[in-house]
């Protein structure tokens, strides 16, 4: 009976973390992998389908622009409303989420984060190894998603550009990750499970809502503006590639992992 | 004498409510030190404000010279603790635990998780979600104590423990003492930590009432002792020991077939007592142990009255009782 354990690992936090996710991180990729299998092989019927697009036609115009349907007759168009636009937005926010509520927050209030900390390990370790651990299983699940439209693309007769499904799954692991540091960064200065998760539905719903409203008419397409939804998809990235949108993303995650950093260093931990 | 542990009019208020209203702590290094309160006394946050969980409002902190806050990851690595509300989770196995718990900790030697595990009596191939609250504790003793910190801050540390792992508990700390470890520990009962302390502390809402050794509390200690007495009458026995500096309450009764019982507290050492009872036949003895919580009682309460009494805290008994 020999347990080796060295003084100090690399990142030894961001490997515990890693450690006690793969499950959830192998359950959520297979639902991406379930949702693009549903969705993407039926292209060919329902873009080359006469009867679907009067369907379509007939559909009131505002419920149209919401789900951004109009360009539903194209591959990347099919893919960006059926998948990025519904269940994979839906499925990766929950997954970040999730994950950025349970990094501070949710440690915090089940009372385990206490230990962690009485260790040799400093705060700002701590919000940036588990911010790490997410941007880690993010990139996985966004390697998984771009992996399965590829193998999906010619099946399904989607005619997509291999290098803007990359840049487009950069745009979606980006939102998340809005989201998830979003969620990490109400943990920080609250300390609260149901803030934080707020908080990051906050960014997700909201953005996807302001979007949606933005699509209706003129007069509210400002509100894209403070649509992270919108950063990410406005210049349709799977047809036109990289926009300055995508960037600003990342911007914005890296501004909220600081915030998390200024308030977590100074307060109370404790339930 | 150099200090482990060195609090200075600590004090910390959580909204409208004051956790700690001017702690005062010396604690040498070397020795084994116990605070004793209630619940809400204050004992969790003085010992999450030694480990920087917790900052406080004011008054000063060190721990092996250094605050909390500046000695950071450091000063943390030589310390052990243990929260006083434990709670532990996960799929992995509690050998997979303290592996974390060590790769974020001073070096652990290799033999030194396996040999702990196995004196406590733990099952480290288990997931640590299926054990029992006993066991989990004794997790927690384990990363507290298996990088042999300079410091050990322990919060209730029996608690959930069987009396059988209670005393391998004492032991250990025992042993941390031996090789010049310091420990700090927290009790809401004394008796619990009684063996092991060499000096004792008693918290109440956010102060330090009284701090004494453990020895010192021996010495005002009450023993309850009981002698059945043969071939004497009443009248003798109670003249023959009523001249016995600190025995109270003393009182002999005979039994119908003629043998005396007497029955009495004892204050301070029992030795005027066994050599005046070694003048009489007697045929049964008993001498209790100490009964220390009761004195730590006694104790606050004359500190308290005295302060009561003189409205300040510097009269000499004061001084004597909260040294």
């Amino acid at each position: 009976m020999s347990t080796t354990t060295p003084a100090s690992t690399v990142l030894p936090l961001l490997r515990h973390a890693m450690r006690e996710s793969w499950r959830s991180l192998i359950g959520w990729s297979i639902g991406l992998v379930a949702a693009l299998s549903l969705y993407l092989p039926l292209f060919p019927s329902i873009g080359g389908d006469s009867g679907i697009q009067d369907l379509i036609g007939n559909l009131p115009p505002e419920l149209t622009a919401a789900l951004s349907y109009q360009n539903i007759f194209t591959g990347a168009g099919y893919t960006q409303s059926t998948f990025f636009g519904l269940m994979g937005f839906v499925l990766l926010s929950i997954a970040g989420i999730s994950w950025g509520t349970a990094a501070i927050a949710g440690d915090e209030e089940r009372g385990t984060l206490e230990l962690t900390l009485a260790h040799g390990v400093s705060r700002t370790q701590v919000v940036l190894e588990r911010s790490a651990a997410i941007v880690l299983r993010v990139a996985v699940l966004g390697l998984v998603t771009a992996l399965t439209i590829l193998l999906l693309n010619g099946p399904g007769k989607l005619e997509l550009d291999a290098g803007n499904v990359f840049i487009t799954v950069l745009a979606a692991c980006g939102t998340t990750l809005l989201a998830a540091v979003m969620a990490i960064a109400v943990g920080s200065i609250t300390g609260r499970r149901s803030y934080a998760l707020l908080g990051g539905a906050a960014v997700a719903v909201l953005g996807y809502a302001f979007n949606a409203l933005g699509n209706q008419t003129k007069d509210l397409e400002w509100l894209k503006n403070f649509s992270p939804y919108a950063w990410a998809f406005r210049d349709e990235p799977l047809v036109n590639g990289w926009s300055f949108g995508i960037a600003a993303l990342y911007l914005g995650v890296v501004v909220l992992v600081g915030v998390a950093l200024a308030a977590f260093n100074r307060r109370d931990v404790g339930r | 004498m150099t200090l482990a542990i060195e609090t200075v009019n600590l004090t910390k208020t959580f909204g409208s409510r004051q956790a700690l209203r001017g702690v005062d702590l010396a604690i040498p290094t070397g020795s084994v030190f116990g605070v004793i309160g209630p619940n809400g006394s204050g004992k969790s946050t003085t010992m999450r404000i030694l480990l920087d969980i917790v900052r406080p409002t004011s008054g000063s902190a060190t721990v092996l010279g250094r605050s909390p806050r500046e000695g950071g990851i450091g000063l943390r690595r030589r310390i052990g603790y243990l929260p006083g509300e434990l709670i532990l989770e996960g799929r992995v196995t509690g050998r997979a635990l303290l592996t974390h718990y060590a790769s974020i900790s001073g070096p652990v030697s290799p033999s030194r998780v396996a040999d702990l595990a196995e004196r406590l009596g733990l099952d480290l191939t288990l997931p640590v979600r299926s054990l029992s609250k006993g066991n989990k504790q004794k997790l927690g003793i384990i990363q507290a104590f298996m990088h042999d910190p300079h410091v050990l801050v322990l919060d209730e540390p029996t608690s959930g423990l069987d009396p059988l792992v209670q005393q391998i508990f004492l032991d250990l700390v025992r042993e941390a003492r031996e090789s010049g470890q310091t420990v700090f520990l927290s009790s809401h009962v004394l008796s619990e930590i009684e063996q092991v302390a060499d000096e004792v502390a008693i918290l109440r809402e956010g102060r330090v009432v009284t701090t004494s050794t453990v020895e010192r509390l021996r010495e005002v200690a009450q023993r309850r002792v009981r002698a059945s007495i043969l071939e004497a009458t009443p009248g003798e026995v109670t003249a023959h020991l009523n001249t016995i500096p600190g025995l109270n309450g003393l009182t002999v009764a005979t039994a119908p077939d003629g043998t005396l019982s007497l029955t009495g507290t004892l204050e301070g050492e029992p030795d005027a007592f066994v050599k005046a009872l070694a003048a009489l036949h007697v045929h049964d003895v008993s001498i209790e142990m100490p009964n220390l919580e009761d004195a730590v009682l006694q104790l606050y309460s004359e500190s308290d009255a005295e302060i009561a009494a003189s409205g300040i805290t510097t009269t000499p008994s004061a001084q004597e009782a909260t040294r």
